[in-house]
C-alpha cells in the first residue's frame, strides 16, 4: 500500500511526526477499531479516529438520537434526532474522512453476540454507560484477547484505563462485579457535564491510537481520573489482582454471562 | 495448373501458419496473460487495427496487384456480414476491409480469409505492404505490359521470408505499367515503372518516395532492370531499410528518411553494396515463377471495361457478391481494385455493356457516378484517430455542390482529394486538388480551414507534389471549386487568385456556421485528442497562440492588460499537445500547472506568474505591470518547447527539472524535486521518499530557496537523519540526506 496525493496532504500532519511517518499512518488505514456505545464518549473517539484515518471503525448501538443526547454526543446533531445512532455517526465519520471504512452494529452487545462482533478488531473502545455492559466488555475481550479502553464519566468526574487481556490490570481486578442496584447514581439521575465526554473520549482515542502504533506508554495497571471542578488528573496505580474472578489464578469466570441489568433505565430502548 | 478456384496470390506456409498461431495469441489476450500493447504489436503486424468505436476492430486485407476472385469477394462478403457491419471497404492502396470486428472474432475471419486465400498478414505495422500495380494492367492499352504478375510475384517472394514482418516502418511496393502512373510509383518505397528494351521486359527503379509529414517524390535508384532482378532489387532496398531506418523513432523511419539523411549518392551506393552481397550469396528464397494472368482469365481482343465508383471506397457487402458473379459471368472472370476506392470489371465484350449495366442498376448503391470528379477523402475526425477535419463531411458538400450546378462536365477524371489532417491519407499531395485539413484560430476561436495545393504529377521521372496556394475556411471550399469548375478546365492562376481572395481571415466577419465543420452541431474543436494523436495540425494554432502572447507583450503601453493577455496566450498555447482546450482563464492556468509546471517543463516559480495574474483578474492585486519579466520568461520557454515539438507532439528538449543530472548519481539516484511545494508538504513529501530507503541510503531534494531550504534540512536534522549537503544550484538546492533510522 501507497499514500495517494490526496492522503499525503491529509495526513501530513501526521507523517511530520518522527514517530508516525508514512509507515505510521499506513498502519493506522489498516487498523480496525470498534467502538461500543454511539453515545458521550464514543462521539469524540470515533470523530477523532475517522479524522486519523483508522481504516475500519466498527460502531455499535440500540438507540436512537434523541434531544436530550446533544448536550454531549457531539457527533450527531439537531437534524439527526430520532435517526438510529449508528446511522447519524456513520454518516458523520464518512464526511469527516471518506477514506475510512464504517462497520455499524443496531445492537446492544450481550454474552451471546459480543465475541463474534469484537473479535475482528485490533482494539475495542468501551463508551457505554451501564455497568452490565461495562463487566461485559471486559470479560469478552480477556477471553478474545483484544486490548480495550475502559472508562466512565458521571457529573464532573471521569476516569479511564487501558486493559491488555492476561497482561495488566482489568477491570475486574479493581470490581469484581457490578454495584448492588441503586447503590450508584445512573447518567439520568445524576447529570454530566458535557465536555468531560469530550476529554474523556478524547483520551480513549489516543490511546487506541497509541497502541496501534506501539507508541509511548500505555495507560495499562493505572486508573487516570478526572476532575473537571478541580482541574486535577490522578494517575492511580493498581496492580493485578491475583484473586481476579477473571484472571487471576483461580479463575471463577470461565464464560460470558450477562449481568442483571441494574442501574440503566431501559425501557425506551427498543433492541 | 491453376484450377479457377487458386488464388492469384499465392499465401506462403510461413503465413498460413503464422494466422493460424492468431488464434491462440487472442486467447491469452482475452484470458489476460498478454498485455493489450503486447498484443498489439501482434494484432497490427496482422493487418487488425482497432476502430475508433471502442472495441472493433478492422481487418485489412491484402489484394495483390488488386486483382480479387469472385469466390474470394463472395467470403469477404460473407465474413463481413456474419462477424462485421456488412459494409466492406476498398482502400488506396487496392485492400479490401472488413470493419467493426470484435477481436474474439478475429481469428474466425482470418481462418475464413485464409480458405479462401487471402491474408491480411502485413496489412498493417512495420511490414511489406500490400504491393499495389496498375488498376488495367493486362487490359490498358498504354501499357507496356502486364506488370500485375511482377507485383504479384514479387508479394509472394517477400511475404515467405517473416523478417518482411519486423521493418524499421512499412514498406509500400508498387508497379507501373507505364510513365503515366496510374498506381503512384513515384511515391513508394519501392516503384517500378515497366519499360521494353531490345524486346526484353524490364523496368526502371525509384526509391524513397511517400506521402505524410515530409512528403517525397521517389529518386530513381535504376534505369533499367530486367524483369527477372525484381526481386534482387526488392530484396536488397529491404536490407538496406532494415539496416539503416531509424527504428528508434517511428515518425522518422520511413525509407524516405534515410534517403534524406544520406543523400541520393550514398543512397545509390548502399543500395548497390546490397546488390552486390545478394549477388555472391544468392537470394535468402527462392523466386516464384511470373505467371501470366491474362493466360489464365482470358480478355476478348476487343473488351471494355467498367468502373463501379464507390463513394468513400463503400460497398454494402451483399452488393459486393453480385459485383463478384457478374465479372465471373460477364468479364475476365476477377474483379480489379483501384487506388481511387473504386471497382472494375475488365474483359467485357461490348455486346455484354448494356446487360452488364442493367445487373449492376439492380445493386442497392449507385455505382456509375454523375461524371463529377472523382473525390477522395480519408476517413476523417469522425472515426480516425489522427483526424482534424471531417474530410467525408466536405467531399459529401462539395459533392452536393458540383452535381447541383452541372459545372463539371468534362473534369470526371479530375481528381480532388481530402486529408482531414496532413497525415496525408487521403493523398492531398498528389490530386489535380489537393485539400489538406488544419485548424486556425480566427477572432480567438478555431475554424476548420484546409490548405488548396495544385500542381500535383505523378509521371515517372516528371512527378512533382502539390504545392500549397493558400488556405481557406472549410466551408467556403464547395462554392470555391464551383467557381473554378466554370471554366470546363482548372485554371490554375484562377484558382490561385480565388484562393488568395479567400485566404484574406483578416477583415472579414465569419458567419458562426464558419466555425462548425461539415455535418457537426459542436463548434470545432481539437479537444479530447491524445498526446500524438493530433499530428501536425494543430502546430499553426499553437504558432498563432505564441505570436499572440509576443505581440501582447510588444504593445504599449507595458500594462497588466497586456501582460495578462501575453500570460493567457502563452499558457493556452501548449495545452493542444495534451488533447486539451481549455477556454476559461482559470482552466488553462490549471491544465498549465497540471500539463507543464508539475512534470517539470516549465521552471515552478511560473505558477507564482500563474497565481498572480489570476489575483489581478479577479481584482485581489493592483497590478501585475512589474510582472513583465517573467511573462517574456514564460512566452520564451513556451516557444523553445513549441519549437522542440517532434512529428509525435512530443517535447525534445530537456526539462528545466532535468538540469540536475549530477546531483542525481550523487544521490544513489534517488532524487526528488520538491521545487514549488510548500512548507511543510515538503517535508512530507521528502520524509515519505527517505522511508522508501534503506537504512543508510541517501536522498537527493530539489527545494526553492527562502523557507523552504530553512526548514526541511532542519526537519530531518531534528528527527534524527543527517544531512550530508546543502548545496546552492542557482535558483534552487539540493539537499542530500541519509537515512539513518
Amino acid at each position: 500500500m501507497s499514500l495517494t496525493e490526496k492522503q499525503i496532504e491529509r495526513y501530513s500532519r501526521h507523517i511530520i511526526l518522527e514517530q508516525v511517518g508514512g509507515k505510521g499512518q499506513e498502519k493506522l488505514l489498516r487498523s480496525k477499531v470498534l467502538i461500543i456505545g454511539a453515545g458521550g464518549l464514543g462521539a469524540p473517539a470515533g470523530l477523532y479516529l475517522a479524522a486519523a484515518g483508522v481504516g475500519t471503525i466498527g460502531i455499535v448501538d440500540c438507540d436512537k438520537v434523541d434531544l436530550t443526547n446533544l448536550q454531549r454526543q457531539i457527533i450527531h446533531h439537531t437534524s439527526d434526532v430520532g435517526v438510529e445512532k449508528i446511522k447519524s455517526a456513520e454518516n458523520k465519520m464518512r464526511a469527516i474522512n471518506p477514506d475510512i471504512t464504517v462497520q455499524t452494529y443496531q445492537t446492544r452487545v450481550d454474552a451471546k453476540n459480543i465475541s463474534d462482533i469484537i473479535r475482528k478488531y485490533d482494539f475495542v473502545i468501551d463508551g457505554t454507560d451501564n455497568f452490565p455492559a461495562k463487566f461485559l466488555i471486559n470479560d469478552a475481550c480477556y477471553f478474545e484477547k483484544i486490548p480495550f479502553s475502559h472508562a466512565g464519566i458521571l457529573r464532573f468526574h471521569g476516569q479511564l484505563i487501558t486493559v491488555l487481556p492476561g497482561e495488566t490490570t482489568c477491570y475486574r481486578c479493581i470490581f469484581s462485579a457490578p454495584p448492588p442496584a441503586n447503590a450508584v447514581p445512573s447518567c439520568s439521575q445524576a447529570g454530566v457535564l458535557g465536555v468531560l465526554a469530550g476529554v474523556i473520549g478524547s483520551l480513549q482515542a489516543t490511546e487506541a491510537i497509541k497502541y496501534l502504533l506501539g507508541l509511548g506508554k500505555l495507560l495499562t495497571g493505572t486508573l487516570l481520573t478526572y476532575d473537571a471542578l478541580e482541574m486535577n488528573f490522578r494517575a492511580v496505580k493498581l496492580n493485578r489482582n491475583p484473586n481476579c474472578p477473571l484472571c487471576g489464578g483461580k479463575p471463577k469466570i470461565t464464560e460470558l454471562k450477562d449481568e442483571e441489568q441494574v442501574v440503566c433505565d431501559l425501557k425506551n430502548c427498543k433492541c | 495448373m491453376s484450377k479457377p478456384e487458386e488464388p492469384i496470390l499465392h499465401i506462403p506456409q510461413s503465413v498460413k501458419e503464422d494466422t493460424h498461431g492468431y488464434r491462440s495469441q487472442v486467447k491469452k489476450f482475452l484470458d489476460g496473460q498478454t498485455s493489450p500493447v503486447a498484443f498489439r504489436a501482434y494484432r497490427v503486424p496482422m493487418g487488425i487495427y482497432e476502430q475508433r468505436a471502442a472495441g472493433k476492430f478492422m481487418v485489412r486485407i491484402r489484394i495483390g496487384a488488386g486483382l480479387v476472385l469472385p469466390h474470394q469477394l463472395e467470403r469477404i462478403a460473407h465474413l463481413s456480414k456474419t462477424y462485421g457491419n456488412g459494409i466492406v471497404h476498398v482502400t488506396t492502396r487496392q485492400d479490401i476491409q472488413i470493419h467493426e470486428v470484435d477481436i474474439e472474432d478475429s481469428p474466425d475471419v482470418l481462418e475464413g480469409l485464409l480458405e479462401a486465400g487471402l491474408s491480411s498478414r502485413g496489412g498493417g505495422g512495420n511490414t511489406v505492404r500490400n504491393v499495389t500495380a496498375c488498376p488495367e494492367a493486362g487490359v490498358c492499352p498504354e501499357e507496356e505490359f502486364d506488370v500485375a504478375p511482377y507485383a504479384i510475384a514479387a508479394a509472394e517472394y517477400l511475404l515467405k521470408d517473416r523478417s518482411s514482418f519486423n521493418l524499421p516502418r512499412k514498406y509500400k511496393i508498387v508497379f507501373s505499367g507505364c510513365s503515366k502512373d496510374c498506381a503512384f510509383a513515384s511515391i513508394a518505397d519501392l516503384g517500378f515503372f515497366a519499360h521494353m528494351k531490345n524486346e526484353a521486359k524490364g523496368f526502371s527503379v525509384y526509391a524513397a518516395g511517400g506521402l505524410g509529414s515530409n512528403p517525397a517524390v521517389a529518386a530513381k535508384i535504376e534505369d533499367f532492370i530486367e524483369a527477372e532482378e525484381i526481386f534482387e532489387v526488392a530484396e536488397a532496398v529491404k536490407k538496406l531499410f532494415d539496416k539503416y531506418g531509424d527504428r528508434a523513432n517511428k515518425h522518422k523511419a520511413r525509407l524516405r528518411y534515410v534517403l534524406a539523411r544520406v543523400g541520393i549518392e550514398k543512397f545509390i551506393k548502399l543500395y548497390r553494396a546490397e546488390r552486390d552481397i545478394l549477388k555472391t550469396e544468392g537470394l535468402p528464397y527462392t523466386a516464384p515463377q511470373i505467371c501470366e494472368i491474362t493466360s489464365i482469365y482470358k480478355v476478348p481482343k476487343t473488351s471494355i471495361t467498367v468502373r463501379l465508383r464507390l463513394k468513400n471506397g463503400d460497398i454494402p457487402a451483399d452488393d459486393l457478391s453480385k459485383v463478384g458473379q457478374i465479372a465471373a459471368k460477364y468479364g475476365q472472370g476477377l474483379i480489379r481494385t483501384t487506388q481511387l476506392q473504386d471497382l472494375l470489371i475488365t474483359g467485357i465484350v461490348k455486346e455484354d455493356n448494356d446487360k452488364v449495366h442493367s445487373e449492376l442498376k439492380k445493386l442497392s448503391i449507385d455505382v456509375f457516378g454523375d461524371g463529377s470528379s472523382k473525390i477522395v477523402a480519408c476517413a476523417g475526425a469522425s472515426t480516425c484517430k489522427l483526424g482534424l477535419c471531417l474530410s467525408r463531411g466536405l467531399a459529401e458538400a462539395i459533392s452536393n455542390k458540383l452535381s447541383r450546378t452541372a459545372s463539371s462536365a468534362g473534369l470526371s477524371e479530375t481528381t480532388i482529394r481530402i486529408s482531414g489532417c496532413p497525415n496525408s491519407c487521403g493523398h492531398h499531395y498528389i490530386a489535380a486538388i489537393g485539400l489538406q485539413g488544419k485548424a486556425k484560430r480566427v477572432n480567438g476561436k478555431l475554424m476548420p480551414c484546409y490548405d488548396v495545393l495544385v500542381g500535383a504529377k505523378t509521371i515517372e521521372g516528371d512527378a512533382h507534389l502539390g504545392k500549397r496556394i493558400g488556405t481557406v475556411p472549410a466551408k467556403k471550399i464547395p462554392e470555391l471549386l464551383a467557381e473554378v469548375f466554370d471554366a470546363g478546365e482548372i485554371n490554375e492562376e484562377k484558382l490561385k487568385n480565388r484562393v488568395g481572395q479567400y485566404s484574406d481571415f483578416s477583415s472579414e466577419q465569419f458567419p458562426d456556421d464558419y466555425y462548425y465543420d461539415f455535418g457537426s452541431n459542436e463548434p470545432f474543436s481539437l479537444a479530447g485528442r491524445g498526446p500524438g494523436e493530433c499530428g501536425a495540425g494543430v502546430t499553426d494554432v499553437i504558432k498563432l497562440d505564441i505570436d499572440e502572447a509576443k505581440d501582447a507583450l510588444k504593445s504599449a503601453p507595458t500594462n497588466s492588460e497586456n501582460i495578462y493577455k501575453a500570460v493567457i496566450a502563452a499558457a493556452r498555447a501548449l495545452m493542444v499537445t495534451f488533447g486539451l482546450e481549455p477556454k476559461k482563464d482559470r482552466e488553462i492556468f490549471a491544465a498549465f500547472t497540471r500539463g507543464l509546471i508539475e512534470p517539470g517543463w516549465v521552471k515552478p516559480q511560473t505558477q507564482q506568474l500563474l497565481d498572480d495574474a489570476i489575483d489581478w483578474r479577479m481584482g485581489d492585486k493592483e497590478s501585475i505591470e512589474d510582472l513583465f519579466p517573467q511573462a517574456e520568461d514564460l512566452t520564451k520557454r513556451v516557444e523553445e518547447l513549441y519549437l522542440s515539438l517532434d512529428a509525435n507532439l512530443k517535447f525534445k528538449i530537456e526539462p528545466v527539472a532535468k538540469k540536475t543530472n549530477v546531483d542525481k548519481e550523487d544521490a544513489d539516484n534517488h532524487v526528488i524535486d520538491l521545487r514549488g511545494v510548500g512548507c511543510p508538504l515538503n517535508f512530507v513529501k521528502a520524509k515519505l521518499e527517505l522511508e522508501k530507503l534503506d537504512t543508510g541510503a541517501i536522498l537527493g531534494v530539489l527545494l526553492d530557496e527562502g523557507e523552504p531550504v530553512r526548514n526541511v534540512p532542519a526537519s530531518f536534522a531534528e528527527q534524527g537523519q543527517e544531512v550530508l549537503e546543502v548545496k546552492n544550484s542557482g535558483d534552487h538546492f539540493f539537499v542530500k540526506v541519509r537515512r539513518k533510522k
